[in-house]
């Protein structure tokens, strides 16, 4: 009698968690899972009607990859991606916490309208901004290099990072900055010591959104950088591997493929902190 | 006590509220003077000469390109950079070096000859090199198409014939001959798709929706303009029987998911084994055979059994048209002469043959003599593609290319003018009727102005 009941207390979270959460957690990663099937296909097989999508039915092949990093400025690409996200990433973070600390903690007149002048910006679609920021950059002397897509894309980014850190910064009891300056701290030491510490999950958080806002960001890196050796990975892949009406779909998923790795594994290491920081604000 | 003072005032000492305010004012005046002065600073300008281009099919005849480029470079002491692009993604580009009036030197425009008209304030006039050009090349084949308001704002570049890709084997068995005409091709495709395989023309917003249909209203005597590039022509009933005719076509040869095809929707149909047939260049047949890809249930491959004839011919005519890429020198450009003396080396007899090879019967020439290039007899398969060329007009034809008929082109009114009929969401006169509203305001927008 007594070894019922662990036995039922074991079997239920499959009823009450797992199985209902498993639907979710297919749909969410079915389409990596066929997009990384896909990439070790043959062509032949790829546009095979009779064959099964969700195995690998023929001998595997790596021509996908060969092709990808052969043919292609894939790797180039995939590091210009990486230094424009974590440049973009960095200057937003340290702008946004900058404008966050006076909107969330400092009284002064118009603050509030200030805070919402600053997330509507963020509603701006970029397919307006693009023109006149075009403009902007070539007055810059910043065309066709990638500190043109430094320089645009905390337009984006600096809102948000704002936005989110302002919700987290509120959430900081203000008790212990005071208790800081009690002590002789300044403001610019408050916020450097004493907040920012406390506030990691926050600004991992905004980093996190900003690097994959950047990662994933097209029209800009599009429109602004033209040589073939100095674009990100969203356009170079888009460029080279689809070529009118023929597309290599093999080595385009294996640019999807590659070109996601980045975000999943900041995803897996930080999800606590992102979960934390996007919820911070909502609890008082 | 002592500590934490002595550590505020080094802080203090390292930088003050007031040298962070100087800093800031500096920096400001700095980039308030480059933005005023509205050009990069001095150390940017150098002598360089910049193309851009949509990445063709073939990449090969983007490397031919871009060699001859680098060739020319060499010779002329000029650096010199190639850009690509994705074909969608032109649009995008070319209106944002306009708005910043900054960017590269030579573009190509298109696809659609109407870049002459909507950009004709940005270009540079070729008056001075284009009939020097053709006189070179055996002449333009339609030059009166790619004159705007008298001026050559243009040079056409290449464009792609569109020959009817078939299954052989599926013709055999059959036991069919090649269709010609549009009907013929019909009551065939009817048999192929009783056994599986249905014919593939798009009836959605693709740029080959635009071609295989603008053919078919041709072909059948209608067109949606009139010749003096003004005059909206679509209310006739010449268009009321390629509509009924269409309608058949979708009913009784295709499928429905025509309606939401893109560009690379038919290939990907003909390629695995599913379509009989598609309007569409030698692209298809040629990622096929590159790919190697076979014959459902067999070990042969698909491209043995891939093979082309003319565009089909209707009651009236035979009409096709294609995607024009052309190029252009933007006239913000500081490179203008040299980017004229490019093109005239681009565009000489030795040059084009070299490009015209690379492109492998891909591209096809406006240029009379490289139409007869031997590169469409060395595969048997492409032997008719010099046929289509001939068949091949602009896509404003009969009238005029305009800014208004390249809208017509982008927004894809004639597609959708049939998709509103075979999905039965208007009568006949009704989708006629809808089309000759939308045309009339386009047309009504975008007057073409006195030279």
């Amino acid at each position: 009698m007594s070894n019922r009941r662990p036995w039922t207390k074991r079997i239920r979270p499959l009823f009450t968690l797992y199985m209902p959460i498993g639907p979710f957690v297919f749909f969410a990663l079915f389409p990596l899972y066929f997009m990384f099937l896909a990439t070790f296909k043959q062509d032949a097989e790829l546009y095979n009607l009779d064959a099964i999508p969700f195995l690998i039915t023929k001998r595997p092949t790596w021509a996908h990859y060969q092709f990808l990093s052969e043919q292609t400025l894939f790797w180039s690409w995939f590091r210009n991606s990486l230094v424009v996200s974590a440049a973009a990433t960095v200057v937003s973070v340290v702008i946004g916490i900058l404008a966050a600390y006076p909107l969330a903690r400092l009284k002064f007149r118009g603050a509030e309208a200030f805070g919402i002048a600053i997330f509507i910006t963020y509603l701006v679609p970029p397919s307006l901004l693009f023109l006149p920021l075009t403009t902007v950059v070539n007055r810059l002397g910043l065309s066709d290099s990638l500190w043109s897509l430094v320089a645009t894309y905390p337009t984006f980014l600096v809102p948000f990072c704002t936005w989110l850190l302002m919700g987290y910064f509120r959430a900081v009891p203000k008790e212990i900055e005071e208790c800081a300056m009690i002590d002789g701290c300044n403001r610019l030491q408050a916020l450097v010591k004493i907040l920012l510490p406390v506030a990691i999950p926050g600004i991992i958080c905004a980093g996190l959104f900003a690097f994959t806002l950047s990662w994933n960001e097209f029209l800009y890196s599009l429109v602004f950088v033209s040589p073939s050796e100095s674009k990100t990975i969203t356009v170079g892949v888009f460029s080279d591997l689809i070529r009118g009406d023929v597309y290599y779909w093999g080595s385009l998923l294996a640019g999807a493929s590659i070109g996601s790795l980045p975000i999943v594994i900041a995803y897996v290491f930080f999800l606590d902190f992102y979960v934390s920081g996007l919820t911070a604000g909502a609890i008082k | 006590m002592m500590h934490r003072n002595s550590l505020t005032t080094s802080l203090r000492r390292r930088f003050t509220r007031r040298q962070f305010l100087q800093a800031a004012g500096g920096g400001a005046a700095g980039l308030a003077g480059i933005l005023t002065a509205g050009r990069p600073p001095a150390y940017a300008q150098t002598r360089e000469l910049t193309f851009l281009t949509a990445t063709a099919f073939v990449p090969e005849a983007d490397l031919e390109v871009k060699r001859q480029l680098e060739e020319w470079g060499a010779q002329n002491r000029v650096r010199v950079r190639f850009d690509i692009i994705a074909h969608l993604q032109l649009a995008a580009k070319k209106a944002a070096e306009v708005q910043a009036r900054s960017g590269h030197d030579i573009t190509c425009l298109g696809p659609g000859l109407g870049d002459g008209e909507l950009y004709f304030d940005y270009l540079v006039d070729l008056d001075d090199i284009a009939p020097s050009i053709g006189a070179n090349n055996g002449g333009w084949l339609n030059e009166s198409d790619y004159i705007f308001r008298g001026k050559w704002k243009l040079l056409p570049w290449w464009f792609g014939a569109y020959p009817m890709a078939y299954r052989t084997d599926i013709l055999e068995k059959l036991g069919e001959k090649v269709p010609d005409t549009w009907e013929d091709w019909l009551q065939v495709s009817k048999k192929a798709k009783a056994m599986g395989h249905p014919i593939g023309i798009p009836i959605a917003h693709c740029g080959d929706a635009n071609i295989s249909l603008f053919s078919m209203l041709w072909c059948y005597g209608a067109s949606y303009v009139a010749k003096d590039g003004k005059t909206i022509a679509i209310n006739s009933p010449q268009t009321r029987e390629v509509l009924e005719f269409v309608g058949r076509l979708y009913r009784e040869a295709m499928e429905p998911e025509v309606l939401a095809w893109d560009d690379a929707s038919n290939n990907r149909g003909l390629n695995a084994g599913k379509l009989f047939a598609i309007h569409n260049p030698i692209s298809a047949y040629e990622s096929a055979k590159a790919s190697k890809i076979k014959i459902p249930g067999s070990e042969r491959e698909i491209h043995e059994v891939i093979d082309h004839v003319n565009s089909p011919r209707g009651p009236a005519d035979r009409k096709t048209t294609s995607f024009y890429y052309c190029v252009g020198i933007w006239n913000f450009s500081k490179q203008v002469d040299l980017a004229k003396e490019f093109l005239k080396y681009h565009f000489s007899p030795e040059q084009q043959h070299k490009f015209i090879a690379a492109g492998r019967g891909f591209t096809m020439s406006h240029l009379v003599n490289l139409n007869r290039h031997p590169v469409y007899g060395i595969n048997p398969k492409h032997r008719h593609l010099p046929e289509v060329a001939k068949a091949t007009v602009a896509p404003a034809w009969p009238g005029t290319q305009t800014a208004a008929s390249q809208l017509t082109w982008d927004l894809f009114v004639i597609p959708d003018m049939f998709s509103h009929f075979v999905t039965g969401s208007m009568t006949a006169p009704q989708a006629i009727e809808w089309a000759e509203r939308e045309l009339k305001e386009i047309y009504a927008g975008r007057r073409v102005k006195k030279s």
